[in-house]
């Protein structure tokens, strides 16, 4: 039999050529911003519009109460998710179409819509939320839960689906536990990589986040303010980006490694 | 009273009968098997009494207390599982100890049990290692060690050999028996493999469709089966049609010729029955006092202790087991060979 190094000349640069045209496609528009962020001063290139966006006291201030929000919608998030899925695979599998098809209205029904209902809805005695910042808080982690649902379910549930989860329960209910035993020290510790991608996807989106922010909490998010000084001022703007990608980027190690150490369970997945 | 017993036990889900009528006695230290084809509801009497399934209608007693109603994690009972179930975020320590920490045992007593049922598995230094990193039969020795650490009531165990591979298979259940032993714990082993059953049982209890056919020591069940489906269940067995002939002597007749029975039963107002006989109570030659059938030899097996003989007897099949001899001649193919057997080998079953 051939081995690898026998596949034709013309195959193998033509998957090259592909490659680097993938490659292009994502990296040209990222280089073409990092290089434009870098022209804040005529003629030379430096890193003014950096140091300008990073001494800017909103740019901190922003990021820091953005990334409260998201770490909050993590929180509440997989509160309700994973309990959730767990029981819909192990007790409720004839809901689970249902429930999937819930988790996939954000797709459906625009985040626009979304927070003018909630506006409507909570503007109002006896649920009146929108005249506070904790209740504006609240109808913004609201609202970002309802929004990262899809990614945070469907992670959650293939984390599911490679435990045999019936078993494990049964096991542990034979062992003496209760459901918060088997909650705390059985479910969650084998789908933690699987919630911190989920939590991953989910920082991601909200620090990133528009709509809902603008209309909730203006400025003060991450997202308002990336968008008004990409308005006003260009080259901050293209430095603001090029910050928000790096930033995204150091996440994604970051879970990727503590993802990885601090595992020991997670491992049979790769033994399997 | 009995240690565990079930009374009038059935469950149904929706229009299925999964098990009915289920009537058992287990005495303390007891091995219990059940015993049966897939979907003969072994299973599920199992789970009925670790608690993962409520029975529709009958009780379960357990050292004198109804625990019919208790929740799983009440009932203090340890299960093994086929899949082993070993929880994959804990080592091997953490899972043998998960029962007693959540019992809140001083940490000392759990530290010591755990290194006692590493030592009684001969995985002493097997502590720190997570289930990925061990075989299936050793996954299974931890889970046996995880549910009898908690000293549990009863022991339950759901197929626990069947993913093992047959050597390890056979090592395993020979460990579970002689742990069973030392421990004097009472165990109730599911299984649809009947050499497994046959070997390490106190007592099979064998199903079928929902119900018991018959209950009894290894012996009795092989040896004495009540019921058709026991007998060819378990084993392999010769039938024959015979008509009986003199049902106050036991003569019956297999093609005109008259075989002798031991009568077990009266065969008065039997016309047509069925002849049954174990192939190892067969043997070739003749032998005065003894039965005789002839017939064409249509293959012979040699399976090393065993010389198994597949016998033509005019259209109807029959085996026949040899202890293998170094002098022995085999039977060739379409050699005509005379079989005997005595009249207490044989026995009639009429349904």
């Amino acid at each position: 039999m051939s081995q690898g190094p026998s596949i034709p000349l013309r195959q193998r640069l033509l998957s090259w050529f592909f490659l680097f045209l993938g490659a292009l496609y994502f990296f040209l528009p990222l280089i073409a911003t990092l290089e434009f962020s870098l022209r804040a001063k005529k003629g030379v290139l430096s890193f003014l519009a950096y140091e300008r966006v990073l001494r800017d006291p909103k740019f901190v201030q922003a990021f820091t109460f953005s990334l409260e929000m998201a770490l909050l919608t993590v929180i509440v998030g997989v509160i309700l998710v994973v309990p959730t899925a767990y029981w819909i695979r192990l007790r409720l599998p004839q809901l689970r179409p249902i429930v999937e098809f819930i988790t996939l209205i954000p797709f459906v029904v625009p985040a626009i819509v979304l927070v003018f209902g909630l506006i409507r809805v909570f503007s109002r005695p006896p649920l009146l939320l929108t005249n506070s910042e904790t209740g504006t808080q609240i109808l913004l982690v609201a609202g970002y839960v309802v929004l990262v649902l899809p990614y945070l379910y469907r992670a959650v549930d293939t984390g599911l689906q490679a435990l045999d989860i019936r078993t494990l329960t049964e096991a542990a209910q034979s062992l003496g536990a209760d459901w918060w035993t088997i909650i705390t020290r059985i479910i969650f510790p084998n789908l933690r990589s699987a919630i911190l991608s989920g939590a991953f996807l989910t920082i991601t989106i909200v620090m990133g986040e528009l709509t809902m922010a603008s209309f909730l909490v203006g400025l003060r998010a991450f997202g308002p303010y990336m968008s008004q000084v990409g308005q006003n001022r260009a080259y901050e703007g293209a430095a603001l980006a090029v910050i928000s990608f790096m930033l995204t980027w150091a996440f994604t190690t970051l879970f990727q490694f503590v993802g990885r150490r601090a595992l020991g369970g997670d491992q049979t997945f790769v033994a399997r | 009273m009995a240690y565990l017993s079930l009374t009038g036990l059935s469950k149904q889900f929706g229009q299925t009968i999964a098990v009915e009528h289920f009537n058992l006695e287990i005495e303390r230290g007891e091995l219990v098997s059940f015993l049966g084809p897939s979907g003969c509801g072994k299973t599920t009497t199992l789970r009925m009494i670790a608690g993962f399934e409520y029975p529709t209608t009958g009780q379960i007693v357990l050292d004198g207390v109804d625990i019919t109603h208790l929740p799983p994690n009440r009932r203090h009972i340890g299960m093994v599982f086929q899949s082993y179930a070993l929880f994959p975020n804990l080592t091997v320590a953490e899972n043998i100890a998960f029962g007693l920490k959540i019992a809140r045992r001083p940490l000392e007593e759990i530290r010591k049990t755990v290194q006692e049922m590493l030592d009684l598995i001969h995985l002493s230094d097997y502590g720190n290692r997570y289930p990925y990193q061990l075989s299936g039969g050793q996954q299974q020795r931890v889970a046996l060690a995880r549910a009898l650490a908690i000293h549990p009531r009863v022991l339950l165990l759901d197929e626990p050999l069947s993913a093992l591979d047959a050597k390890i298979r056979v090592e395993l259940r020979e460990e579970i028996r002689r742990i069973q032993q030392t421990l004097g714990i009472t165990a109730v082993y599911v299984t649809h493999d009947q050499e497994e059953a046959l070997s390490l049982s106190d007592r099979v209890v064998v199903m079928n469709a929902g119900h018991i056919e018959q209950a009894g020591t290894p012996f009795e069940v092989y040896n004495y089966p009540k019921t058709r489906f026991v007998a060819s269940f378990i084993g392999q067995l010769n039938l024959l049609p015979v008509q009986v002939s003199d049902p106050a002597r036991g003569v019956v007749l297999f093609k005109n010729t008259p075989i002798q029975v031991e009568l077990t039963a009266p065969l008065a107002g039997v016309s047509e029955a069925t002849l049954a006989l174990r192939p190892e109570e067969l043997n070739l030659g003749e032998v005065p006092g003894r039965n005789h059938l002839r017939g064409k030899v249509l293959d012979v097996m040699f399976l090393g202790a065993i010389v198994r003989v597949r016998v033509d007897l005019q259209g109807h099949e029959a085996l026949a087991d040899l202890f293998n001899e170094r002098q022995m001649s085999l039977p060739r193919v379409g050699e005509e060979v005379t079989l005997n057997f005595p009249p207490h080998a044989c026995w009639i079953i009429h349904e």
